[in-house]
Order: C-alpha cells, then sequence, then structure tokens
C-alpha cells in the first residue's frame, strides 16, 4: 500500500541552525499520527515540510507517491489547496471575511463559483454545529467557534490530508475537547489522513499513533514498512 | 480573485487605506490634470499672440488684403505692465483685418483691449492716455487677446508717421501661426520651452505619486501578511496574493482619479488666476482634449496597478508570514561618499565655471543630482546614527524603545521620509537660486527710479520745451542728457557725460581725477550693479552740446505718478523712438520667467510634500500594526498610552526633522556653490513664502503622524491580545 506521506531523510536548517536532521516519517490513507515532542524539537518544522510550506534542504518527500520536495512553489500551493486542510493554533481566519466565506476561500481559489462555495461552506458549519453563524466575522467568534470554523474550512474541500499544529493551543480543556472530538470523528468518517502537531498528550490521545521528536530527529517508530 | 480584492478594498478594514491612498492619488491627478490644461492653454494663448506678428511679413498665411497697411510693433511699459502698442496707418478702405475688430483703425482713432481701457479711463491723461493720440474706436476683442488682462492697443496714425518708426513695415496679410512655430516672430511666450517644462513638471507630479502607491501598497501587504498568509496557506498562489492587493490598489487610485477629477474644477479655477506666463489665462483655454482625458482616466490606475504589483515584488509572503526576518545588516559610513562627492563636485567648479552652456548644464545638473543621489544613499546612515543618539541620550523608555527600532532597521525608518526630504531639498535648491537671481535682478530699492529712453534720433535734439516739462513734474530730480561719440572708445562706450553731471549723480560712477568727460553707457547703467570709474573721453565738456543726443536719462523719486508722467512725456515728445524704460522694467520679463519657474516649483514641491505626508502616514500606521502585539503587552504591563504615543511621535519626527535639516542644508550649501560658480554671487536669504512652504509640509507631516495616534489606541487595546 502507498503511504499518503513519506519523508525520507529529511533536513533543513536556519540559517546556521539546524531543524530538522534526517527526519524520517510515513502516514496511512485514514490514519491519525500525532508528532510530538518538546518546544525546539522541531515537530511544526516537520509538519511544515510534509505540507509543502516548506523546502527541505535535503532528502524526500512523497504524497500518495508523487515528489512533493521538487514542486513549484505553483504547484504545491495547488497541491495545499485541492488535497490539504490546515487548521493552526491562531491566525488562520481571514478578518474581513464572513465565518463562511472564510469556509468558502479554498473553494474559490479552486474556481468553484461562488454560490455553490458558500452554499457547501454553510452545509460544512452546520455539519459542525456553527449554524447561524456563518454571517459573522471572526472577531465576532469566541476562540472555540473560530477553531470550529477553521476546522469546517479544513473539511470543506475533502482533503485527502489535514495538518493540525497545536489546535487545541489557545483553547480551555473542555472547548479543545469538543474541537479534537470533531476532528477525529469527521477525519474518521471521511478516511481523511490526519497529522496533528501538540505537546499535550491528551491530544495526542486521540491518534492512532505517536511519533516522537527530538533535536530534529524523529526518535521513535516512523510507522509504515 | 479581482471581486475578493474588490470586496477586501471596500470593506471596513480597508477604508482607511482605501482614503489614504484615493486622497494622495486625487491631489495628484488634479495637479496633473491642471498641468495638462496649463499646457493647453499655454498653446491656446500663444496662438492669441500670432496676428501681433503681421510685422514679420516672411511668416505671413491667409490671403493678401486688397490695400496694405502701415504696421509698427512696439513694447510701452505702465507700472511695470507690458502694453503692447501697434501703430498702423491702411492704405485703403480694404486693408488687413485682425482679429477682435472690424478694420484696422483710421488715423486719430485706436482700438483697446478691454483692461488698457478700463486702466485709461481710470488713470489721468498725463500719466497714460496722453499717449495714444486721437479718440478710441472700439474695444479688442477677446478672440485676439491671450488674456483677459492683457494691455494691447492698435493706434491709427497717418503714413507718415507710421513709416517714421522704428521696425516698421508694409503689410498685407495677417499671421495666424503661432510665435512658437513661426520663424521670426518675436511676440509671444516661447511656448515650446514653456511646455517642455510643464511636462517635465508633469512627471515630476506623476513620479512621486506612482511611487507613493507601490510604497503603499508594500507596506499595506507586509501589514496584512497574516490574512495574506493564510491565503497562501490554503494555497492561494504568489500570484493569486499579489493580484489581491493589485486590486486592492488600484481600486484605491481609481476613486482617486475620479476624485482627482472632482478636485480639478477648484484647481483650474486657481490656475487662471495665476499669471505663469505673464498674462493670466483665459479660464476657457484651461481645457482638456479628450485624449487627455482618457489617458489619465486610464493611465494612472492602471500606473498604480504596475507600480503596485512591481513593489509587491519586493515583500515575499509565505504560508508561516512573511519571510523568516532577520535583523538586517546596519549601513555604513561610506553612505556619506557619494553626499560628499555631489557638494565637492559643485565647489569644484567655484572659480571654473565652464565657458559653454552645455558644460555648465552638464556641470552643475549633475552635481545636482549627484547630491540628490547621495541624499537618499546617506539617509538610512543618518538615520541610524540620530537613533544611536537618540537611545544613548535619552532620559525615557520612549527615546530608548524608539531609538532601538529606529537603529534596527533606519532604512524603513528613513524610507518613511525620503520623499519629503527630496522635495525639501528641490524647493531649497530651487527657492535659493532663484531668490538670489530674482533680488539681484529686479528689486534693487533704486531700479525703478531711473528712467531712460536710449534710441533718440540723431537728428532730434531734445527741446527746452521738452526739458523743461520733464523737470516739472512732481517728483523727478534730475534730467539727463547723453550724447552720442561715434569713436565709443576701448570699451566700444557709445555715451559722453561731463565729469561736472556725473558727479552731481552720485551714484552712477566717477570720472578719473582730472578728467572732465566720460564715456558711459547710453542708460548710465554700472556693469555688475557696481559704480564704476568711468573711462575718459578725450573731449571738452564745452563742445559736448553740439553733439548729437544718444538718451535721456530721468531720475525720479521713484513713485508711479513721477515715473508714467515722464514716461508719457518723453513718448509724445519722441513718438519714433523706443518707449522709455527704468531699469526694473528692463529686467522685469527675466525675473518674471524666473519667478514663474519657482512658482511651478513650488507645486511640484507642495503636491510632493502632501504625497510625502501621506507615505509617512502609512508608514506609521503599518509601524503601528506591526506591533500592535507588543504594544498591548506593554499597555497591560502598565505602561501609559502616552509613553507609546511618545514611542511612536519619536520613532517618525526624529527621522523626519533629521532629514529636513540635512536637506535643506544640502540644498541651500548647493545653490550657494551654483551661484558662487555661475554668477560669482553669494546666496541671498530665501523669502519669507519658502519658510512658510517648509512649515507648512512640516506641520503637515507631523499632523499626519498625530493623526494616526487615535489608532494606537485601538490597536492596543486588551482585546487584541485576547484575540491573537
Amino acid at each position: 500500500m502507498t503511504a499518503a506521506l513519506r519523508a525520507e531523510r529529511v533536513s533543513l536548517s536556519f540559517g546556521d541552525t539546524p531543524a530538522l536532521r534526517g527526519a524520517e516519517f510515513a502516514a496511512d490513507p485514514g490514519e491519525i499520527v500525532a508528532i510530538i515532542g518538546p518546544s525546539g524539537s522541531g515537530k511544526s518544522t516537520l509538519l511544515h515540510c510534509l505540507a509543502g510550506i516548506l523546502v527541505p534542504d535535503e532528502g524526500e518527500i512523497r504524497v500518495d507517491g508523487q515528489r512533493l520536495d521538487t514542486m513549484s512553489e505553483a504547484d504545491r500551493s495547488a497541491l495545499r489547496r485541492d488535497r490539504f486542510g490546515f487548521v493552526f493554533q491562531f491566525g488562520q481566519l481571514v478578518p474581513e471575511l464572513t465565518a463562511a466565506e472564510n469556509v468558502a476561500l479554498p473553494l474559490l481559489l479552486s474556481g468553484t463559483r461562488r454560490g455553490e462555495a458558500v452554499k457547501r461552506a454553510e452545509k460544512e458549519l452546520s455539519r459542525l454545529g456553527l449554524d447561524g453563524l456563518g454571517g459573522r466575522r471572526s472577531g465576532e467568534l469566541s476562540g472555540g467557534q473560530a477553531q470550529r470554523v477553521a476546522l469546517a474550512r479544513a473539511l470543506a474541500g475533502s482533503p485527502r490530508v489535514i495538518f493540525a499544529d497545536e489546535p487545541t493551543g489557545s483553547l480551555d480543556s473542555l472547548t479543545g475537547e469538543q474541537v479534537m472530538d470533531l476532528l477525529v470523528g469527521t477525519a474518521r468518517e471521511q478516511g481523511t489522513t490526519v497529522v496533528i502537531v501538540t505537546h499535550d498528550a491528551r491530544v495526542a490521545a486521540y491518534a492512532d499513533r505517536e511519533v516522537m521528536v527530538r533535536d530534529g530527529r524523529v526518535t521513535s517508530p516512523v510507522g509504515l514498512s | 480573485m479581482i471581486r475578493l480584492g474588490l470586496r477586501m478594498a471596500l470593506g471596513r478594514d480597508g477604508l482607511g487605506r482605501l482614503g489614504l491612498i484615493g486622497g494622495a492619488v486625487a491631489t495628484g491627478v488634479a495637479m496633473l490634470l491642471g498641468v495638462l490644461a496649463g499646457v493647453n492653454a499655454v498653446q491656446a494663448q500663444n496662438l492669441r499672440y500670432s496676428w501681433l506678428n503681421s510685422g514679420v511679413t516672411s511668416a505671413a498665411t491667409g490671403p493678401a488684403a486688397k490695400d496694405p497697411a502701415w504696421w509698427a510693433p512696439r513694447q510701452d511699459y505702465f507700472q511695470g505692465r507690458s502694453v503692447i502698442r501697434i501703430d498702423v496707418a491702411p492704405t485703403g478702405p480694404s486693408g488687413p483685418v485682425p482679429p477682435g475688430m472690424p478694420a484696422l483703425p483710421s488715423a486719430g482713432s485706436y482700438y483697446a483691449s478691454p483692461a488698457l481701457t478700463k486702466l485709461i479711463a481710470t488713470t489721468p491723461a498725463d500719466r497714460l492716455g496722453d499717449r495714444f493720440p486721437g479718440r478710441q474706436a472700439g474695444v479688442i476683442g477677446t478672440s485676439a487677446l491671450p488674456g483677459p488682462d492683457a494691455l494691447i492697443i492698435v493706434v491709427g496714425l497717418t503714413e507718415a508717421e507710421v513709416r517714421a518708426r522704428d521696425g516698421a513695415v508694409r503689410i498685407d496679410r495677417i499671421v495666424s501661426a503661432s510665435p512658437s512655430s513661426c520663424d521670426g516672430c518675436y511676440i509671444g511666450i516661447g511656448g515650446e520651452a514653456l511646455t517642455l517644462t510643464l511636462g517635465v513638471v508633469g512627471v515630476a507630479l506623476l513620479f512621486p505619486l506612482l511611487m507613493f502607491v507601490g510604497t503603499a501598497t508594500r507596506l499595506a501587504a507586509a501589514r496584512r501578511e497574516q490574512r495574506f498568509a493564510a491565503m497562501r496557506l490554503l494555497g492561494a498562489t504568489p500570484r493569486q496574493v499579489s493580484t489581491l492587493a493589485t486590486v486592492e490598489s488600484a481600486v484605491a487610485a481609481g476613486l482617486g482619479t475620479v476624485a482627482g477629477f472632482g478636485l480639478y474644477a477648484p484647481v483650474r479655477t486657481g490656475l487662471s488666476h495665476i499669471p505663469f506666463t505673464g498674462e493670466r489665462f483665459f479660464a476657457s483655454h484651461l481645457t482638456l482634449t479628450w485624449a487627455q482625458i482618457v489617458a489619465v482616466a486610464i493611465g494612472v490606475p492602471l500606473g498604480a496597478a504596475v507600480a503596485a504589483r512591481l513593489a509587491l515584488r519586493r515583500v515575499r509572503i509565505s504560508p508561516l508570514g512573511v519571510t523568516r526576518r532577520a535583523t538586517p545588516r546596519p549601513p555604513r559610513a561610506w553612505r556619506l561618499v557619494p553626499l560628499a562627492a555631489g557638494l565637492a563636485e559643485l565647489a569644484w567648479f567655484v572659480g571654473r565655471r565652464p565657458s559653454t552652456s552645455d558644460g555648465q548644464l552638464l556641470a552643475y545638473l549633475s552635481g545636482i543630482f549627484v547630491v540628490m543621489t547621495g541624499l537618499v544613499v546617506a539617509g538610512p546612515y543618518l538615520t541610524l546614527l540620530g537613533s544611536k543618539a537618540m537611545a544613548r541620550w535619552s532620559r525615557h523608555p520612549a527615546g530608548l524603545i524608539a531609538g532601538r527600532r529606529l537603529a534596527d532597521d533606519p532604512r524603513t525608518g528613513f524610507r518613511a521620509v525620503s520623499g519629503l526630504m527630496l522635495a525639501l531639498f528641490v524647493t531649497s535648491v530651487a527657492t535659493g537660486v532663484i531668490g538670489t537671481m530674482v533680488a539681484g535682478q529686479g528689486d534693487r530699492s533704486d531700479s525703478a527710479r531711473k528712467l531712460s529712453m536710449t534710441s533718440l534720433p540723431h537728428d532730434q535734439a531734445p527741446g527746452e520745451k521738452d526739458l523743461a516739462a520733464l523737470a516739472a513734474v512732481d517728483g523727478v530730480d534730475h534730467v539727463q542728457i547723453v550724447r552720442y561719440d561715434e569713436n565709443r572708445g576701448e570699451n566700444g562706450l557709445p555715451g559722453l557725460i561731463s565729469c561736472a553731471d556725473l558727479a552731481a549723480l552720485r551714484d552712477y560712477g566717477r570720472c578719473a581725477p582730472g578728467a572732465e568727460v566720460a564715456r558711459v553707457f547710453s542708460d548710465l547703467s554700472a556693469p555688475d550693479g557696481v559704480p564704476p570709474h568711468w573711462e575718459t573721453a578725450p573731449v571738452s565738456a564745452a563742445s559736448l552740446a553740439a553733439r548729437p543726443a544718444l538718451s535721456l536719462v530721468v531720475l525720479t523719486d521713484g513713485s508711479p505718478a513721477a515715473v508714467e508722467r515722464s514716461r508719457t512725456i518723453l513718448e509724445s515728445a519722441f513718438p519714433a523712438s523706443r518707449p522709455p524704460l527704468t531699469d526694473r522694467e528692463w529686467n522685469t520679463d527675466f525675473a518674471r520667467t524666473l519667478v514663474q519657474f519657482q512658482r511651478l516649483a513650488d507645486i511640484v514641491v507642495v503636491t510632493s510634500l502632501v504625497i510625502a505626508g501621506c507615505a509617512l502616514a502609512v508608514a506609521v500606521t503599518g509601524g503601528l500594526n506591526e506591533r500592535r502585539r507588543p504594544f498591548s503587552l506593554l499597555r497591560l504591563a502598565d505602561v501609559r498610552l502616552a509613553e507609546l504615543r511618545r514611542v511612536v511621535a519619536l520613532e517618525s519626527a526624529v527621522p523626519l526633522l533629521a532629514v529636513s535639516v540635512v536637506a535643506i542644508g544640502a540644498g541651500f550649501l548647493s545653490a550657494h556653490l551654483f551661484l558662487r560658480s555661475q554668477l560669482q554671487d553669494n546666496l541671498v536669504a530665501p523669502p519669507a513664502s519658502y519658510y512658510a512652504l517648509v512649515s507648512l509640509g512640516l506641520a503637515l507631516s507631523l499632523g499626519l503622524i498625530t493623526s494616526t495616534m487615535p489608532l494606537l489606541r485601538r490597536v492596543t487595546g486588551p482585546d487584541t491580545v485576547r484575540n491573537e
């Protein structure tokens, strides 16, 4: 079986500071993997490389068997738009747009007509219990609501992989739990691969498997053979 | 994407940015339209001068009249204003007919322009009306006038009288070619030169405008990196993000252009009151062609979009925010070298003035250009020095924070005020040079006192009656006849004056010891304005009276009544001679041209100041938004809002005032070096209008900084920390 995501010998430095040193990673289709590790260990950097946000200095990254690290910026943008979804800790909603428009944004970027995109966005919001909030702007939403809107946006395009970087980092434990239930529940329902970066053991517990990153290296079993 | 860009441009958050860019573009567009209308008006006005050149028979156009006419143009003056007078004598009823009148006036009558008609009616006849013999046959229509205030008169005389006039010719056609396209025409304005100058002014207005749009777009994009980054994360390509930001700026520029067309109406009204060419424009001449309207309406937003697009190439927005930022290397002292080189180049030419005008142009313009470039290059280093000093010596935390921040990235701090600095440099150079030249040319206290008639006919000596009439004028101190000497002496001076008379005149030079008669210029003017020791003439004082008269010099108390009465007597006594002039009137045309260029420079400066002020406001606002989180946290840590205000004010005001001082200093130094080299003259202190202009510009800029302060309270509220 081809891995949904695979990273081999991935290294990346910021100036003279190495962030990743030959990191290895793999995730099955539909698998939920948590990347854990102490602060500054390189777990977010690994996620950014897997998602095509950063390009590693060395090593290979494949998505459904296709090389990602050699793609052009435009191709990586298209990949993120069409096959990936993102839930980050904060700063991910566009404040000028309403919640529904934020959810519709990836669809609009990929050329879906506005009416259809907003309709699908409303449906996604409804599925996540955000009925009636589609017309609100990000500043008018609570932290939990904003995070669920971000989740709805990540799911709206029916992505192959969802990347979540500290998705509950800015939420209280109860709200965080609700967000994680929705993320994991919907992913399992749709068969979506999820890669979660967290330092919170309760969040990591939602995953099928945990991967430990320390000093830029993956120190626990990588997963697929 | 374009729709989304429109949405973001017109959304609540974008309105401030929209207003700022739109306002600056509106100002620039209104000025640009004014300049284009000015170019059209100059050409229309110049065409109205064409008929006055009908004496240039080689330029004649149109069908020939059956009866030719004698035609003699001359330039008269009244209280410093130019009066164009045409003496004519038709030889038959079917003579050539100029525009604005039904026929040429017959002997003993005249046609006068409305302004001159009014002036004649309201001025005592012995000061003006007596110069024009006969009765008024009618008023010259506007189709013959270059402007509403034009003083023009066509006087009908006998053929014998006109033929005796200096420069009289026989014409059978009225010229209708513009002086700028007519070989030999001399009445009118240097249309091509002025159009070229206005063209340069237009570019000078457009350039900072597009620079500003680019800067505003770049700063706005950098400020909104987080939301653009969010889009990049979701898969928006850099091109899509760039399109989004470009659409926002283009929309603002488009709305600004529309507003600029609205603002053009008062600009046009203002322009119609300013005599750029020496004559006010008719409002109907200040019009735009459809091609110009379309070019501005499409060109400015398009230019803004291109400028925005180009500017965004320097902003790299990654899905994680702007590309990881490291503290840039501080600017080094070598940045002072180009500025020093430019000033050194100008200083080198002091005492070594190039002999050709092309050489002078190359020497001085290249020097000024190198100084300007040097200021831009040195700006970040000077900002660094100022900020380090502020951080080191400040007793308040505000000074420390502001100083450290400026020192961390002095290039950005300087960029916000660089436009203002160049505007101040240009205005200081222009004011220094033009102000000194105008002071040297036209405004010496005695320049209106001396009235000289320098082309007396050799066969007509001034009669006792004329001299007595002049001496009887209230305010006339002395009447001097300068005699003609065909030998001219070593220096080619044509005039002779007895040393006794010269001593009585006091201010017009001295004879060599023991001399009886001196050689002088016909109007007794002194080279370089310094009363000289005149060359001795080998003739006796007693023999002077037998020589023909060269000129008549009338010294008055400088009052308009005395000057104009004397002029009227002289013109009536010697109608065939060129009209008498005061020194100030000799210099008026040149001084007026200089003042026109000063006015054009002022327009560029005021507009540049406004645009530079807007750029500053954009930069300050951008800086505030960039630091909303740390500032919010400082407020939560009990730092007073007033302290944060002081930080922002210091960050903006210190570079602003520092570069202003440097720009003004460099401007005046450059002007002084140019004046020393080219004219051996020292810089004269600038007029009050300069201080007013600079103070206005700085006050406007400081006001714009102050206007951003309410934003500080809003963006640093506790909600910011929570929402972030």
